[in-house]
């Protein structure tokens, strides 16, 4: 083995890595692409062994790797990826570029992008309002319809003092607007109403994935369920933190949305 | 014995695209013809649940599945990540898989997931690490591990090993056994201006344990013919499948198709163009072995 040989590897996979990864390679490497390389710490001999390659040929995997995360993020987000019309591509590349996949499933590139980019959408003018919630919402849509099987019935009724156990698949998604209510069209650009909306989202036994708008106690109730609390204390919480008066309306409403929750599948029953 | 004992003869990649036409086939109590098994890539079906886990636990009750791994980064610095480890394991397990394959490249680099098959340098020093994480990788997985040759569109660096030659010294270094993928092959050929036999010919065919074959297409905008697995099978590919099968006997050979997927009756038309490639194969290699040739009249 040539002495330098050991070190030369993790140099060349950093250079491979960089022409996939780096900001504005196209630019770089046509204007001096052994610079490039020799700034990555590459020997002058591997430089300009790579530099001899061409342009084309330099950039094949960064163009192979960016259009397949492109396609993979659109087809989980299509209709944001709509929205976003041109820009779309501009975002992935960004991403790319800032923070690019951490995960071993290309299935969650979606989800690592929208955890990126939609603070950033949030705080551009030209991005609509709405489109990290309508993002949020496919993503729910694909989470549920994939999250993990969980166990079935308990058969433990659920009792005031008791946790709740509900199905794998079920969130409770919280958005600023009603995206929920958006055609379904990818071409559609209706606006979405900004009002605060909490959606719980299951899969039903035909692995189909169905919502319920619930109301703002409803959902308070929820949420603190989702989190271990027992049915009390979910109760008796969410009534005071909405400054709810805790009546028999309440618990009645409750037991109903309970018992549809159960006749659904979405709640397995009390927690062993 | 042989670790491909319980799985040979031609199979398809597992795809989502045609999962349902499966379940649909098996729910008549029909064997998709020419079908001996599937091959699945757990990437797509772990931590997973819904319809998608649901079809391929009941197609696995009617075929045996081979399991082909996308994202272990066998040659990449980052070190492996235990829980996706552990969660491989357990999915190599469930599909009684008796080896599990993936890709001699780097997928990750700096903690980052690139999710494509990015190429080594052809060195001693690479090949000597990789064959020291395939080592690591069989320990974390449990089983053997076969690696496949990629279709690389450049070599990164200087050569101080010929293609061959680093291919041959991963293979034992390590242990693993070779899936050999015969259109990236041919690809590479046609990319370098060689021959793609005389690269076959170069390599340890005795640690074959499975073939791969896809179809590709000539990009412009590359100057390359890239590894698509977006189109028809070449005759020209088969024929190096056919080639490989003569010298190896029974192994499972794999078709991929990941774009412009046809409908699966199409494919199967496809796949029994494989199966008449692997049929060829195993005649010249029972011929080679002095077996009796059946003879009918007026052969």
């Amino acid at each position: 083995m040539a002495p330098d040989d050991a070190a030369r590897f993790p140099a060349l996979l950093d250079a491979v890595a960089s022409l996939v990864r780096a900001p504005a390679v196209e630019a770089r490497i046509a204007a001096d692409a052994e610079a490039f390389f020799a700034e990555g710490g590459l020997s002058a001999a591997d430089a300009a062994s790579l530099a001899a390659l061409g342009e084309r040929r330099l950039l094949v995997y960064r163009k192979l790797v960016r259009r397949g995360l492109t396609a993979a993020i659109r087809l989980e987000i299509p209709r944001t990826a709509a929205r976003l019309g041109g820009g779309f591509e501009a975002w992935v590349e960004r991403f790319i570029d800032e923070e690019a996949p951490r995960s071993h499933y290309l299935r969650d590139v979606a989800f690592e992008l929208v955890a990126w980019a939609a603070p950033r959408w949030a705080a551009d003018a030209l991005v609509p309002d709405h489109l990290g919630d309508l993002a949020r919402h496919e993503l729910t849509a694909f989470e549920v319809g994939s999250a993990e099987d969980g166990g079935g019935v308990t058969g433990i009724d659920l009792e005031l003092d008791t946790r709740a156990r509900f199905h794998a698949s079920v969130r409770l998604a919280r958005y600023e607007h009603a995206v929920h209510r958006l055609l379904a069209d990818e071409g559609a650009r209706d606006v979405p109403a900004r009002e605060p909306t909490a959606l719980l989202a299951y899969r039903d036994a035909e692995h189909e994935v169905r919502y319920l708008e619930l109301t703002p106690l409803a959902a308070a109730i929820l949420d603190r369920l989702l989190l271990g609390e027992t049915l009390r204390s979910a109760v008796v919480g969410a009534s005071s933190a909405l400054r709810s008066a805790l009546g028999p309306e309440v618990l009645a409403g409750t037991a109903r949305l309970l018992d549809d929750l159960a006749q659904r599948g979405a709640l397995l029953g009390g927690a062993p | 014995m042989s670790i491909t004992a319980s799985v040979d003869g031609v199979g398809l990649g597992l795809r989502f695209a045609f999962l349902d036409e499966v379940i649909e086939a098996i729910d008549e109590g029909e064997r998709l013809p020419g079908v001996a098994f599937f091959e699945v890539s757990p990437e797509n079906h772990m931590r997973r649940g819904g319809h998608v886990p649901a079809a391929v636990e009941r197609i696995a009750e009617h075929y045996r599945f081979l399991t082909h791994g996308l994202t272990l980064s066998v040659g990449g610095l980052d070190p492996f990540d235990r829980a996706y480890m552990a969660e491989l394991r357990r999915f190599i397990e469930r599909a009684r898989a008796p080896f599990h394959s993936d890709h001699l490249c780097f997928s990750s680099a700096g903690g980052r997931m690139l999710h494509d098959l990015l190429p080594l340098p052809l060195s001693r020093a690479s090949a000597i690490h990789v064959a020291a994480r395939i080592r690591e990788a069989q320990d974390l997985l449990g089983v053997p591990i076969a690696i496949e040759n990629i279709t690389r569109y450049f070599v990164p660096g200087e050569r101080s090993m010929d293609e061959a030659d680093y291919l041959t010294e991963v293979l034992e270094r390590s242990g693993a056994r070779l899936l050999l993928d015969v259109n990236n092959v041919w690809v590479n050929a046609a990319n370098d201006g060689e021959d793609a036999l005389s690269f076959l010919q170069r390599l340890p065919l005795d640690r074959v344990v499975q073939l791969h074959v896809a179809g590709h297409d000539r990009s412009e905008e590359h100057g390359l013919v890239i590894d698509t697995h977006g189109a028809s099978t070449t005759e020209t590919v088969l024929d190096l499948c056919a080639w490989v099968i003569a010298r190896t006997g029974p192994l499972p050979v794999v078709l991929e198709r990941d774009h412009r997927i046809p409908p699966l009756p199409e494919l199967l038309i496809e796949l029994a163009r494989v199966e008449a490639a692997y049929a060829r194969g195993l005649a010249a290699h029972a011929l080679e072995r002095g077996a009796p040739r059946e003879v009918t009249h007026g052969s």
